[in-house]
């Protein structure tokens, strides 16, 4: 005598829990379509345009950053390393190569939350294109671990996951699809542990 | 047993109708999007610089390279001007609406004199800016607001040490307000 209202109560629950689990889901794990993706590293150039599709304003909207505008620069993240695995504090990482044409760039490291890591004030955390050391041929190279390195380093002091952030500031990319053609720095292991 | 897959379908058919309706719906609904958060600052008509920890808005410096300020605004009472000028290697503005769409971007290379000058209106009120004489006006950059409410952003760079009080300096003297046509 239970059966109309079982129905009823087995048709809504389905409803709402996979409705609202698999929006709130959909928002954590993409930032919409429209990525580029060079390696490893992603970037969304439309993402704070009026074209950007229902996905990615629903996630900057929950997000609430300020994002870049187009002719401010253009933000990549990378959260894994060249062969795919994520990025890890207790490893070394070396980034090596050219980074696409821009008047400056920045980099620095987050942990998954987007909160910019920080170290004590004498161990460098970021870079930017003006202190960074360039090779003659304007290559890069950023040896990212706990230990110091001779060179442009980056000190690794926490612990767990994080993600490197390049953001490239008055980039005549930003705007078009060519990016695509365009190289960034690998991002390679070096080592973990003791190794390291 | 075959009302039970009946019921679990109308489920499914929800479960769909719910999530379109979530992610349609949230930039509607949301109060913590970048418009609400600026507007949480109290901070109206003038520049708020960010700092590096989240202030209580939630909003924050987040590049250690950029110094980031932030204006709400409205022209409907009028049109507003910014401006800016100051000795820093490289600086951008953006203009944002209330839904947090870009309206307008540019960067120091892009300026007149390395200067911002930038007079956001309704396209109303920009017929009526057109009509004044040039020198009103000077190399301001007309933008078009259709939502009167937005909010803009000004990033100074500062790539080294000595470089943080030029860029301070910018954003301090960085102003963002009702501009008023002098007859």
């Amino acid at each position: 005598m239970f059966r109309v209202p079982f129905l009823v109560a087995l048709a809504l629950s389905v409803a709402f829990g996979l409705g609202i689990a698999s929006a709130v889901q959909a928002l954590k794990t993409t930032v919409g379509f429209g990525v580029i993706a060079l390696g490893p590293w992603t970037a969304f150039p439309n993402a704070q345009t009026a074209s950007a599709d229902p996905y990615a304003r629903a996630h900057r909207a929950r997000q609430g950053r300020l994002l870049y505008g187009g002719a401010e620069g253009l933000q990549f993240i990378a959260s894994v390393d060249s062969a795919g695995a994520p990025l890890e504090a207790a490893c070394a990482y070396e980034i090596a190569g050219q980074t696409p044409v821009a008047r400056f760039w920045t980099l620095y490291m987050t942990d998954l939350q987007d909160r910019t890591l920080t170290a004590a004030p004498e161990l460098p955390t970021a870079l930017n294109s003006w202190t960074a050391l360039h090779e003659g041929d304007g290559v890069i190279h950023i040896r990212l671990s706990a230990a110091a390195q001779p060179g442009n380093w980056l000190a690794l002091t926490a612990a767990g996951p994080f993600r490197l952030v390049l953001t490239l500031l008055d980039t005549p990319t930003a705007g078009s699809s060519g990016l695509i053609d365009l190289g960034m720095p690998a991002i390679r292991k070096l080592g973990c542990g003791s190794h390291a | 047993m075959r009302s039970v897959a009946y019921a679990i379908l109308i489920g499914l058919i929800g479960a769909a109708m719910l999530h379109i309706v979530l992610v349609l719906g949230l930039p509607r609904f949301s109060a913590e999007d970048a418009y609400s958060r600026v507007l949480g600052l109290f901070e109206m008509d003038s520049f708020f610089r960010l700092t590096r920890a989240p202030g209580t808005t939630g909003l924050s410096d987040d590049d250690p390279f950029l110094r980031v300020a932030v204006c709400g605004f409205s022209v409907a009472g009028g049109p507003v001007r910014f401006s800016a000028g100051g000795d820093v290697p490289f600086w951008s503005f953006a203009v944002y609406d209330s839904t947090s769409n870009e309206v307008f971007s540019m960067n120091d290379a892009t300026a007149v004199q390395r200067k911002l000058d930038v007079i956001a209106a309704t396209p109303r009120q920009l017929t009526e800016l057109r009509k004044l004489p040039s020198d009103a006006l000077g190399a301001a950059i007309l933008v078009e607001m259709r939502d009167p409410e937005g909010y803009a952003v000004v990033r100074a760079m500062a790539p080294t040490q000595s470089f943080e009080e030029s860029a301070r300096d910018f954003l301090a003297k960085a102003s963002c307000e009702t501009f008023r046509a002098e007859n």
